[in-house]
């Protein structure tokens, strides 16, 4: 008897080490998984896909792109995007039209369509949605979509609790009425953020409302969020639109995306991100998607570039940064091609221009001085009078620690010095950091920007408009922002998207900030997965997808 | 017995105040860098209302001792505040958790305690034995291979590569609490043995040198002159003399697991008190970490007080609360 407990308790806790030893030599898989001729794609099944925990699933507080995802699938604002285009396309509204300079714009709701609970969408749920996002007791961070409505001035300082601008005509028609002329609202309002909430559920119970929101969409919450595990939807059977064909989506919520990889080998995830490390290996087994963003069994690795830049921050009125020459100078000696290589495996491009391709208008190569040119960095810095860098002092290059960007800064400190730029790397913590930018005491930093909508304003306007909160740059030009609110109002879309042109241009001219490189996905989808669309925008469309069983 | 009881909880409030005072002291402005607005809402620029709204409603603009005055009132009526990042208070937030963290740990404790005992006892009745090499050697080994490590391998071992080889038939699940494809329990196998690892050596390695040093005492070798069997030496005699340095490392080590397992529960997807701690710390959520550390102080400190009182039971000798004799 206890011969035989000694005989398993050897035997186990040889086991364990044996366990251990074992991974050592298995970590690469084998292909044996090819046989799958007979399985074919129907309708039904439910979707594995991976998210980190989001911050909010709520419209009115929609944020980063794991909670936007959640409310895409849940809700339908007025317009929506196409996954590959990028157009504006009929969502919530089935048509709409502006005014002759477009500072009115009346959207006409699809008739008939309703709630996750039966009641019917109305007019009314948009003003009632758009007014609890910009009342300050909600405390959203998303009211800056609304600010060119009319009236939102006015309820965020508290001096009113409606949006004048926003009518409820009728049931099924919304005006909107902007502070002033704006061609491209139609974008705006296809943020997920601006979608519709049935008012006498979110009164009767805002904070189980957050936990499971009642939408508009093609699925609707199967149960409440359940916090650091999953979020369920099934597909919501009296939609409006086309059903879609997948029963449902699981978004499974895991904290390490080395976890939600191991677990996508495992076939239980269906659509993870590729740990960093293993991209050329992913695709190997699994295949790349031809345009990078549809995904088919066998092509089942999405690296198509995303609505998204990585730029330098130089500050516009640092007394050495000011001089335009310097700048240009400091942008023209980054080799981004070797940093998107070593630091990234190749999963991003070197960027030309601070408008990421994909973004209608967009010039690749409009900024001049968004390149690598040695030669032209020496001689632009010895004529703004510091040949080779003598009596240009040590610049500052500043970014928040923990999240790899020393990796990047660290190339580029050596590519200064190439051209004669001394310069020191100084890491901060993120909150402090955002203090530098925002108390304008940096030199250079470093940032990310991601389209809210797919226009070349949502890069132009923010950054780079002189009284703009986001224009940590501190750029200010008096001929670009009266050329940027010009362009705002220019209703011909061919004119308007040659004004954004141009002052991409010139603000490229004056080397403002840095572009370094755009965004590119790095995820893959299972084998079960047909027709999956990855846009641009960093959204999976789960409308066409079917599942093999 | 009940004095000493008093005692020990009466000391508990000097070490609680002093973990929340320090706490607060760390958040002072100018020790440590960040605007807590900023924390809360990100890059992205917001208006001044906001900003004097969010300030107004966590106290912010309030002086550090009144802060901490308030903050300890309203710890009394239960109250821990509301978390910066997830709009939640952040009593629900941990009273979420906790019953996670709490099964992991009991489940980690449950293997600790049997293999690590009972290998310990084996490897050191039959010293220099078989089973004693490998216990040793095991033992080293598990002690220096790193928990995250380990914890992939299994995942990798148990959930990938075992569904490859059985084609789907067997396998384990790798992450999460809970799916459709297996019962709870067997979510927890990977997560426990992993946790359990590295203590699960140190306890078989304590229970040897304890072992060993109690067999070769006076009182065993009367016990078995008198006729007494091997089993009942080892199990009444010897076992239960080389227990108290065991259940004091059991009792310590609970008390640290139901702190949570940062490396166990990312590794595994675990929701735990570990984790959101880790991620509150990350993300400058002063009132999830405050209420995080002062949950797991009154664990530790409750874990180690039922320890102590537990030396009573093993050990006739030892009384608490009396003068010395």
């Amino acid at each position: 008897m206890s011969r035989r407990i000694r005989s398993i308790m050897a035997l186990t806790l040889a086991l364990a080490l044996l366990v251990s030893v074992m991974g050592l030599g298995g970590c690469k898989s084998t292909d044996e998984s090819t046989d799958e001729t007979d399985s074919t794609s129907v309708e039904g099944g439910t979707f594995n896909f991976y998210i980190s925990e989001p911050a909010f699933i709520d419209p009115y507080n929609l944020q980063e792109s794991e909670g936007t995802q959640v409310g895409q699938a849940v809700f339908d604002s007025l317009v929506a995007f196409d996954p590959l285009t990028s157009e504006v396309v009929p969502a919530a509204a089935e048509t709409w039209e502006p005014n002759e300079d477009g500072s009115v714009w009346t959207f006409h709701l699809v008739p008939g369509a309703t709630f996750h609970d039966g009641s019917p969408v109305t007019a009314a749920d948009f003003k009632y949605a758009w007014e609890r996002i910009c009342n300050p007791v909600n405390e959203s961070e998303v009211s800056y979509h609304l600010a060119v409505v009319k009236g939102f001035d006015e309820m965020q300082d508290g001096t009113a609790t409606e949006l004048s601008g926003v009518k409820a005509i009728d049931d099924e028609t919304l005006e909107v009425t902007l502070q002033y002329p704006f061609a491209d609202f139609a974008y705006v309002v296809g943020h997920p953020a601006l979608a519709p909430v049935p008012m006498a559920l979110v009164e009767s119970d805002a904070a189980a409302f957050s936990e499971k929101p009642i939408g508009n969409g093609p699925f609707m919450m199967a149960e409440p969020w359940n916090h650091d595990q999953y979020i369920k939807v099934v597909k919501y059977a009296d939609y409006y639109g086309d059903l879609p064909k997948i029963d449902g989506v699981d978004f499974k919520i895991f904290t390490d995306q080395d976890t939600a990889y191991l677990e996508f080998q495992a076939g239980n995830v269906d659509f993870v991100q590729i740990p960093t490390g293993q991209i050329q290996s992913t695709i190997d087994e699994y295949g790349e998607s031809p345009d990078g963003y549809t995904v088919n069994p066998g092509e089942q690795v999405s690296l198509g570039g995303e609505q998204a830049i990585y730029y330098l921050l130089m500050n516009n009125i640092d007394p050495v940064l000011k001089d335009v020459k310097v700048r240009q100078a400091l942008s023209l000696a980054i080799n981004r091609q070797a940093i998107c290589d070593t630091v990234f495996e190749g999963t991003r491009v070197p960027a030309s221009s601070i408008v990421p391709p994909g973004i209608v208008g967009q010039t690749d190569g409009d900024w001049q001085y968004a390149k690598y040119d040695v030669e032209e960095a020496k001689k632009v810095l010895a004529d703004a009078g510091y040949a080779d860098g003598v009596g240009l002092p040590v610049i500052k290059l500043e970014y928040n620690t923990g999240s790899g960007h020393e990796d990047i800064l660290q190339l580029v400190q050596n590519d200064l010095k190439a051209v004669g730029i001394e310069s020191e790397l100084v890491g901060t913590e993120w909150a402090q950091y955002l203090d530098k930018l925002t108390e304008k005491t940096y030199q250079v930093g470093r940032l990310g920007w991601i389209a809210d909508y797919p226009i070349m304003d949502n890069f132009l306007y923010p950054l780079f408009l002189s009284t703009s909160a986001d224009n940590y740059s501190n750029f200010n030009d008096a001929t670009v922002d009266t050329k940027l609110s010009e362009a705002r109002q220019a209703v011909d879309e061919a004119d308007r998207l040659a004004m954004y042109q141009d002052i991409s241009k010139s603000v490229g001219d004056q080397a403002s900030v840095i572009p370094m490189f755009y965004y590119r996905h790095t995820r893959v989808a299972s084998d079960r997965v047909n027709n999956g669309i990855f846009s641009p925008n960093g959204l999976f469309y789960f409308d066409g997808v079917t599942l093999t069983q | 017995m009940l004095k000493y009881l008093i005692r020990r909880v009466l000391q508990m409030i000097p070490v609680f105040l002093g973990v929340t005072m320090l706490l607060f002291v760390l958040r002072a402005p100018g020790v440590l860098p960040g605007d807590p607005v900023r924390m809360i809402t990100g890059e992205r620029a917001i208006s001044d209302t906001l900003r004097a709204q969010i300030v107004e409603e966590y106290g912010l603009d309030r002086s550090l001792p009144e802060q901490y005055a308030i903050y300890l009132g309203n710890l009394m009526k239960g109250d821990l505040g509301q978390s910066f990042q997830k709009s939640r208070p952040v009593v629900d937030i941990l009273a979420d958790k906790f019953p996670n963290t709490v099964r992991l740990a009991l489940a980690a404790i449950v293997i600790e305690i049997i293999m690590g005992i009972t290998a310990g006892i084996i490897s050191a009745v039959k010293q220099y034995s078989l089973a004693d090499v490998l216990t040793t050697l095991s033992t080293s080994i598990l002690v220096a291979i790193p928990v995250f490590w380990l914890g992939m391998m299994l995942q990798l071992l148990f959930g990938i590569l075992l569904k490859r080889w059985t084609g789907g038939a067997f396998y384990l699940p790798i992450s999460g609490m809970e799916s459709y494809q297996f019962p709870a329990w067997a979510h927890m196998i990977l997560p426990a043995i992993t946790l359990a690892s590295v203590s699960t050596a140190y306890v078989a390695r304590i229970m040897r040198s304890q072992m060993l040093e109690a067999l070769g005492q006076d009182y065993i070798r009367t016990a078995e002159a008198k006729g007494l069997s091997r089993r009942a030496v080892i199990w009444r005699h010897a076992m239960k003399n080389a227990m108290i340095p065991v259940v004091t490392f059991i009792g310590i080590d609970l008390g640290v697991m139901m702190a949570g397992a940062i490396l166990t529960e990312t590794i595994f997807n675990w929701p735990g008190v570990g984790l959101e701690i880790f991620h509150a710390i990350g993300q400058r959520d002063w009132p999830v970490l405050m209420g995080g550390v002062i949950f797991i102080v009154f664990a530790v400190m409750i874990v180690n007080l039922l320890v102590d009182l537990s030396y009573a039971v093993l050990d006739p000798r030892i009384r608490y609360g009396g003068a010395a004799e």
